[in-house]
């Protein structure tokens, strides 16, 4: 268990400062960050046409509301997170890389929620729009990361979850990983 | 064979999760004062042992913590100082968080895993504090402010690193993590259940 904090806090850390370099920003940051308020508006448009997105903004048309996906709110740090916890647990890559992916899109998924549910709720009440904002939604992301995480660890073979090897079989029969 | 026990399924904890959330939040919310009162001295504490030359005095209003400066704000206003107000709120949503977790999990000792979850992030919350108030007089005051501040280019970026980090991430992880540390029986009987 130690092994594992030490090894998420140091991908946290290290994945987190790439995050905020330059290059990340200009090449990973701002195009996701962009698509995804193309995706949210794509979704939204199904139901409401007096919505356009412009970059990162998406607004009505039908009033002066607009918001800007910023740092914090597109689901790249929760989603650094997810990587990071499920990089530094014992498991086999074959499990992680079919966790990340998978954990990427439960994340994103529900942070295309978390847009689309601010951009109503702004147009609807300030004061909520900012509670949701600023607290609940943050909690409620962090949470969706900890339950996929939590998912993930349940589906892994009980030798890598556990960080050691299965007990022998009664029959004698051999093991297999 | 996997064993189904019969307690601890992970669909069962998500719903108890998402039914303590809006208590702990009012709770949060309400009691912020109190609740947030040991992270605002403890902030207190390490911002006038880091920068004292820089602090005068550090106030709590419900969960504004105030800081007052020795800098003055310029010519434009003779004989005044620069103060900086920091939303506590905004590095404390962790709590509501965590004691949701916890009290959703309903192991027997959740009221020493409640107060231990606290004790870990109250420097958590003081960090975002700090790092809040030292982003403000290094990077996003006036010139004339930052410059008395006397920050290095190093510096700065480290403040703008921190002021990242907790704002970003450690509200949100830090409960996390105290969560996993203080329930790791939980966690192991959730993980040989079904769903």
């Amino acid at each position: 268990m130690i092994r594992f904090f030490v090894l998420f806090l140091l991908l946290l850390a290290v994945l987190f400062g790439v995050e905020l370099t330059p290059w990340a920003q200009r090449w990973f940051v701002e195009p996701w960050t962009a698509t995804l308020a193309k995706i949210a508006t794509s979704l939204v448009a199904l139901f409401d046409s007096g919505v356009t997105v412009s970059g990162k903004v998406i607004s009505s048309t039908t009033s002066s509301f607009a918001v800007s996906i910023e740092a914090g709110c597109n689901g790249v740090e929760a989603t650094i997170v997810l990587i990071a916890a499920m990089l530094a647990f014992p498991a086999p890559w074959k499990h992680k890389l079919l966790g990340l992916a998978a954990g990427i899109v439960a994340v994103q998924g529900l942070n295309v929620v978390r847009v689309i549910s601010l951009f109503y709720l702004g147009q609807w009440n300030r004061d909520v729009f900012e509670w949701a904002h600023l607290y609940v939604w943050q909690a409620l992301i962090m949470l969706d990361v900890l339950v996929v995480w939590l998912v993930w660890v349940r589906t892994l073979p009980v030798a890598s979850a556990s960080g050691r090897p299965p007990l022998p079989p009664a029959s004698g029969a051999p093991a297999v990983a | 064979m996997r064993r189904i026990a019969p307690s601890a399924p992970l669909s069962r904890f998500i719903l108890a999760v998402l039914a303590w959330l809006p208590v702990t939040f009012a709770v949060w919310y309400l009691a912020a004062p109190i609740i947030l009162w040991p992270a605002v001295l403890l902030a207190e504490w390490a911002a006038r042992a880091g920068w004292g030359g820089l602090v005068s005095a550090v106030d709590q209003h419900a969960a504004i913590v105030a800081f007052t400066t020795t800098l003055k704000p310029g010519a434009v206003v003779a004989g005044g100082v620069v103060t900086v107000d920091v939303n506590a709120l905004l590095y404390s949503f962790g709590l509501p968080m965590f004691a949701a977790l916890t009290l959703a999990a309903r192991e027997p000792q959740r009221w020493r895993a409640l107060a231990l979850g606290y004790a870990a992030l109250v420097p958590a919350i003081a960090f975002g504090i700090d790092a809040d108030f030292l982003k403000n007089i290094a990077i996003t005051a006036a010139p004339q402010v930052t410059s008395q501040a006397g920050f290095s280019a190093v510096q700065r970026e480290a403040i703008a690193f921190a002021f990242q980090f907790g704002s970003l991430i450690l509200p949100a992880v830090a409960p996390a993590i105290a969560w996993v540390l203080t329930h790791r029986a939980f966690l192991e009987r959730v993980r040989r259940t079904e769903a």
